[in-house]
């Protein structure tokens, strides 16, 4: 296993974010969820970026919706979590757990 | 004059800086987004707040979409260098336009920020010196000429009416030798447009080698 299998923080954060919104994700939604639980201002700039890179790596996939009235007749990009995706979580998450056992953060640290 | 359904849309500037960064593909999703979320904003918050985070976003979303091609080293160093020159520029005007240094003050701080141009590379340096030869142009057309030099700037203006300004000198004078300069002034908005070409092609390309993998 290479070390390109695990996802980046924000990419790590988007695709949790895809998974929580199932198939209401796009730009929007997926930027204020992010804002919403983490409290950090983010740019859809940074949101295109990161999903056009997990598009590269296989992670996600995206597909155009209907063009809307209120985006000034412009379709929406939804994007969905593939399976090799949803395994490079599991492998993020599992390492980080490996990485934080044992370790007393909030009581050493705070 | 801006009408008030003009001023309800978002910033045409702004609109077109994503549209120059971004691909015909790319554009179409990330416009949509902003859109969607400044009319929201607007019905929420008001037309300014929604017209500030819209322009914020852009700035943001040009950063990601450049920061992906430029090594980020090399923007960190260039931001430093342009630090520098700016922060010499921006002392000397205060000392100029506040009359608070001394002569003698003057010509050692001149001394300070021609080392200052030293530590910056010669491109920033040669920039430098031609904005501020443009404004003692600007000056001497506007009939206050003092006579000491490229440094006296304490009303100088932006860069681009410098350069119009030396149009107008030239106009003038019928003297085109200091036109070679020109590009120099406008060196900014030239970038900003040839940038925005390249970024636009390089991700329109990756875009197409994606879709055909």
């Amino acid at each position: 296993m290479s070390g390109r299998d695990y996802l980046g923080e924000f990419e790590h954060i988007i695709v949790l974010a895809l998974l929580r919104l199932d198939d209401r994700a796009y730009g929007v939604t997926v930027r204020q969820e992010i804002e919403f639980r983490t409290n950090r201002e983010v740019s859809i700039g940074a949101v295109y970026a990161t999903l056009d890179r997990l598009e590269t790596k296989g992670f996600v996939k995206s597909h155009r919706g209907d063009p809307t009235p209120e985006r000034g007749g412009r379709s929406k990009r939804f994007f969905r979590v593939t399976a090799k995706g949803v395994a490079a979580v599991n492998r993020t998450q599992r390492a980080l757990q490996r990485m934080t056992e044992g370790l007393d953060l909030i009581r050493t640290y705070s | 004059m801006t009408s008030q359904a003009d001023f309800l849309q978002p910033p045409r500037p702004a609109v077109w800086l994503v549209n120059l960064f971004t691909s015909a593909e790319e554009a179409e999703s990330i416009r949509g987004d902003l859109l969607e979320e400044y009319f929201h904003l607007m019905s929420k918050s008001g037309v300014a707040f929604a017209r500030n985070w819209y322009w914020r976003q852009t700035v943001k979303t040009i950063a990601h979409l450049v920061g992906g091609w430029i090594p980020c080293r090399s923007l960190v160093d260039h931001c430093r260098r342009s630090r520098r020159i700016f922060t010499a520029e921006v002392r000397l005007r205060v000392a100029r336009a506040g009359n608070i240094c001394s002569s003698s003050q003057i010509s050692g701080f001149r001394t300070s920020f021609q080392r200052l141009c030293i530590l910056c590379d010669e491109w920033d340096c040669d920039r430098t010196r031609h904005r501020v030869d443009v404004r003692w142009v600007y000056r001497r057309l506007g009939g206050q000429e003092k006579g000491d030099g490229c440094y006296d700037d304490a009303r100088s203006g932006p860069w681009r009416i410098g350069g119009s300004a030396m149009l107008a000198w030239v106009a003038r004078t019928g003297d085109a030798s200091s036109l070679w300069m020109l590009p120099w002034y406008f060196a900014d908005s030239v970038a900003i447009v040839i940038g925005g070409a390249i970024v636009r092609t390089r991700r329109s390309a990756a875009m197409l080698r994606r879709s055909n993998a």
